[in-house]
C-alpha cells in the first residue's frame, strides 16, 4: 500500500496536537485539514506546505479523497462527520466522547462494522503502559476477583466562572464533566473490569459552571457480585494535569494505580509474576516502552500509531473500537439518566 | 558559541513537579511554598559550586527573578538559563477560552505586557493571525520580560511546544525563534525536546546552528524517543561547536542511583547537565559525581 493520505477534521487542540504526531509516521501523508475558523485556516496554509485547507469538512472528502480522517471536532458534529466518510469508506478516528448521543454511537458501530472500515475511538488511557499493565495483571488473576473498584479523575478544566461559553458549556454539544473529563475514568472501567450491569447514585454538583456538571459521583453494580465507585471533578485547582487513580481490591489482593506508578498488595506470593506477598511498587519507569515520536505522552503517539499501522494492516486495530466508545457511550446515557432520577425528591 | 555552564541547578523540585510520586511532590510543593526556602536551597547549591540557574517562567518565577535582581551583590555573578513558557498556564487558559481568545488575552489585555498601545501599534489580532513569526515574537518578549536585568545565558522554548512544532516540520519557526533569541536577547537559543536525535537532524538539515539542545539522556532510555541507541548515536557524532547537549532527567526520576546514572553520563559527548535536588547532601553529591569532559 502507498502511503496513507489523512485528513484531519477540527483543528482545535486535539487536532493541532495528532496533526504532530501523525505526520511522523513514515507513511502516512496528511494532505488535509478543515476546520471552521478562519485564523487557523490562514495560519496553517502559510506555514505548512503540501496541505490542503478546507472551511467545510465535506469539501475536503471530496476534493482530497483521503483514506482515512481524524475527527477531532466538538463531540456532538463527530456523527455527521462520522456517517459522512463512512458513505465513502473512509477510515476514521473520531476523539472522545465518540458522539453526544447513545444511538449515533450505535448506529456508527454497526455501520463501521458491517463495512469493515477500520475505526478508533480517542480513549488514549487504553494505550497507557500503566493502564495495560494493571489490565493485563487482573486478567492474569493477579488480584484474584475483583470484588470492588474504585475509578477517579481529577482536573482543573473549568477553574473560574465561565466569562463565555462555547461548546464545552453545553451537555447537547458533548460538554460537561461527565462527556469532557469522566468518560476517560469510565472507560477505564469498562476497559479493566468491563460494562456495569446497573448504574444507581449517581450525583452531579455544580461549581463554576452554568448549564452542565463540573462534579459527577456514581455507583457501578455487576451481576457477579462485584461493584465500584466513579467519582470526576474537572474544576480541581490542586491538579496541574488531568489525572486518573485507580483502586481495584479483589479476593487476593489489591492494586492502585496512578500515571506515576502501581502499587500491589498480595495476600500470598505471586507465581506467575516476581511480587511477592505484601506491598509491591510498580513505577512507570519500569514499565514504559517508548514511542517513535514524542509530543505529550507515549500512549498519544502509541494510539494514532496503532490506527495507521492497522489501516496498513500491521496491527489489528482492536485496542479501542467504536465498540468501546459505544461502550461508554452507553454507559454515560445511563449516568445522566440516574442523576435525573435522583435529582427528583417526591 | 559561547560555552555553557557544565552544571545547572533546575527548579522542579520547588513547583511539586515529581515524575515518580504525588505524594512526594506534594510534601515538596508545601515546604517550598514559602519562597525563602527555596532561596535556601539555592544558596546550598551555589555553596557546592553552581553558577547557573535553570528557572521556567511559571507564575513564582517572577518573584524569584525580583529576588536574584535586588541581591546583585551577591548574586550578579550568577548565568540564567529560563525555560519559556510555563505550559499549564497556557493550556487552562485555552480550555476556558478557545486558543485565539486566549491568546488574545495574553498579548492585549489590560494587564499584559504589551497593554493597549502595543495593540494598537501591532495591528491586533486580525494582523496577527496572518503572521505566526510575529506572534511568537511577543510571546517569547512577554515571558521573558521577568528575567530582564538577569544574565541570561540560554534561552530555552519548553519540549511540549519544540516537540509540537517539531511535528509540522517547518523550518521557518524554528529558524526565526534562534534568530530573535540571538538578536533581541543577545542569547544562545536553546530547546527542550524528548526527540533530541530527529531534532537535531532536523536543525542540521535546516542550516540551524549554534544551538543547545537539552533532552532526557540516562541509562535506561526514559523519556528518550525513539530509543536510547538513536540517542547514543547522536551524541557520539555531535560537534558541540554546533551544538551543545544538555542531558536532563538523569536519574530517569529516581530510578537509577547517582553514581550509576552519572558515570554513564559522563562516559558520553556532553556539554552540561541540569538536575534538581533539595537537600545538601544530594546536592553536593551530584555535583561531585558530574565530571563531564573529563574521562573521554
Ligand atoms: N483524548 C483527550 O485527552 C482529549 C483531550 C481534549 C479534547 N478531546 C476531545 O477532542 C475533541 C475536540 O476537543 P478540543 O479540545 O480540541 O476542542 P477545540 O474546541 O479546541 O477544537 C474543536 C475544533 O473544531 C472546529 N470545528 C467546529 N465545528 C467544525 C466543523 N463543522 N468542521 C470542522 N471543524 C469544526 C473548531 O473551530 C475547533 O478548532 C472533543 O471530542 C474532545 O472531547 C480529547
Amino acid at each position: 500500500m502507498n502511503k496513507i493520505k489523512l485528513g484531519i477534521i477540527g483543528m482545535g487542540r486535539m487536532g493541532i496536537t495528532h496533526f504532530s504526531i501523525i505526520n511522523s509516521h513514515p507513511e502516512v501523508e496528511i494532505v488535509a485539514v478543515a476546520d471552521t475558523t478562519k485564523m487557523t485556516l490562514d495560519l496553517l496554509k502559510k506555514y505548512v506546505s503540501g496541505i490542503q485547507v478546507f472551511k467545510d469538512y465535506k469539501e475536503l472528502i471530496e476534493t482530497s479523497h483521503p483514506d482515512a480522517i481524524i475527527v477531532c471536532t466538538p463531540p456532538n458534529l463527530h456523527y455527521e462527520v462520522c456517517k459522512f466518510a463512512y458513505e465513502r469508506g473512509i477510515h476514521v478516528f473520531a476523539e472522545k466522547p465518540f458522539t453526544a448521543d447513545v444511538h449515533q454511537a450505535e448506529e456508527l458501530m454497526n455501520l463501521f462494522e458491517s463495512k469493515g472500515l477500520v475505526n478508533q475511538v480517542g480513549y488514549v488511557n487504553r494505550f497507557n503502559d500503566i493502564f495495560i499493565t494493571v489490565k493485563n495483571y487482573v486478567a492474569s488473576g493477579l488480584i484474584g476477583d475483583v470484588i470492588r473498584f474504585k475509578s477517579e479523575m481529577f482536573s482543573c478544566t473549568v477553574s473560574k466562572k465561565e466569562e463565555s461559553e462555547s461548546w464545552r458549556s453545553f451537555r447537547k454539544n458533548g460538554g460537561g464533566a461527565v462527556y469532557e473529563i469522566a468518560a476517560h475514568a469510565i472507560d477505564l472501567v469498562d476497559f479493566i473490569i468491563g460494562p456495569p450491569d446497573n448504574i444507581v447514585g449517581t450525583s452531579m454538583n455544580q461549581i463554576y459552571s452554568k448549564h452542565v456538571e463540573d462534579i459527577v459521583s456514581s455507583t457501578f453494580l455487576y451481576k457477579n457480585g462485584c461493584s465500584g465507585t466513579l467519582y470526576v471533578n474537572w474544576s480541581d485547582t490542586s491538579y496541574r494535569k488531568p489525572s486518573n487513580k485507580l483502586e481495584l481490591l479483589g479476593s487476593k489482593g489489591k492494586i492502585l494505580a496512578d500515571q506515576h506508578g502501581i502499587k500491589i498488595y498480595l495476600n500470598e506470593d505471586s507465581e506467575s509474576t516476581k511480587y511477592k506477598k505484601g506491598w509491591n511498587t510498580v513505577y512507570i519507569t519500569d514499565i514504559f516502552t517508548p514511542v517513535p515520536f514524542y509530543v505529550r505522552g507515549n500512549e498519544f503517539t502509541r494510539q494514532l500509531y496503532h490506527f495507521a499501522d492497522t489501516i496498513l494492516g500491521k496491527e489489528k486495530g482492536n485496542l479501542c473500537t467504536f465498540k468501546d466508545g459505544y461502550h461508554a457511550q452507553n454507559i454515560m446515557h445511563h449516568l445522566f439518566i440516574d442523576a435525573q432520577k435522583n435529582a427528583i425528591i417526591e | 558559541m559561547e560555552k555553557i555552564d557544565k552544571i545547572i541547578f533546575g527548579d522542579n523540585q520547588f513547583f511539586g513537579i515529581n515524575h515518580m510520586s504525588q505524594e512526594k511532590a506534594q510534601q515538596l510543593s508545601e515546604k517550598f511554598f514559602q519562597t525563602e526556602n527555596i532561596y535556601k536551597v539555592y544558596d546550598l547549591a551555589f555553596k557546592s559550586g553552581i553558577n547557573a540557574v535553570m528557572l521556567n517562567s511559571n507564575d513564582r518565577a517572577k518573584e524569584i527573578c525580583e529576588y536574584f535582581r535586588s541581591n546583585k551583590t551577591k548574586y550578579g555573578h550568577l548565568a540564567w538559563y529560563p525555560s519559556i513558557p510555563y505550559p499549564h498556564k497556557y493550556a487552562n487558559m485555552v480550555n476556558e477560552k478557545g486558543i485565539f481568545p486566549a491568546i488574545n488575552d495574553v498579548l492585549f489585555s489590560n494587564n499584559s505586557a504589551l497593554g493597549v498601545l502595543g495593540m494598537v501599534a501591532k495591528g491586533g489580532m486580525a494582523v496577527l493571525g496572518k503572521d505566526a513569526i510575529e506572534l511568537m515574537k511577543m510571546l517569547i518578549d512577554i515571558e521573558v520580560k521577568m528575567y530582564k536585568g538577569l544574565d541570561v545565558k540560554v534561552i530555552f522554548i519548553q519540549n511540549i511546544i519544540v516537540d509540537l512544532l517539531l511535528g509540522y516540520n517547518v523550518k521557518d519557526v524554528f529558524y526565526e525563534y534562534c534568530n530573535y533569541i540571538r538578536k533581541k536577547y543577545n542569547a544562545i537559543p536553546g530547546l527542550i525536546t524528548q526527540n533530541m536525535p530527529y531534532l537535531k537532524s532536523k536543525l542540521e538539515e535546516w542550516g540551524i546552528e549554534e544551538v543547545v539542545i537539552c533532552s532526557s539522556i540516562n541509562k535506561i532510555g526514559y523519556l528518550m524517543s525513539p530509543d536510547i541507541q538513536s540517542y547514543l548515536d547522536a551524541i557520539k557524532n555531535n560537534n558541540p561547536d554546533k551544538y551543545q547537549l544538555m542531558a536532563m532527567s538523569t536519574l530517569a526520576s529516581g530510578a537509577i542511583r547517582a553514581t550509576e546514572a552519572y558515570e554513564f553520563i559522563n562516559s558520553l559527548n556532553i556539554q552540561s547537565v541540569v538536575f534538581g535536588a533539595s537537600s545538601e547532601k544530594n546536592i553536593n553529591e551530584t555535583v561531585k559525581l558530574i565530571k563531564l569532559g573529563e574521562i573521554n
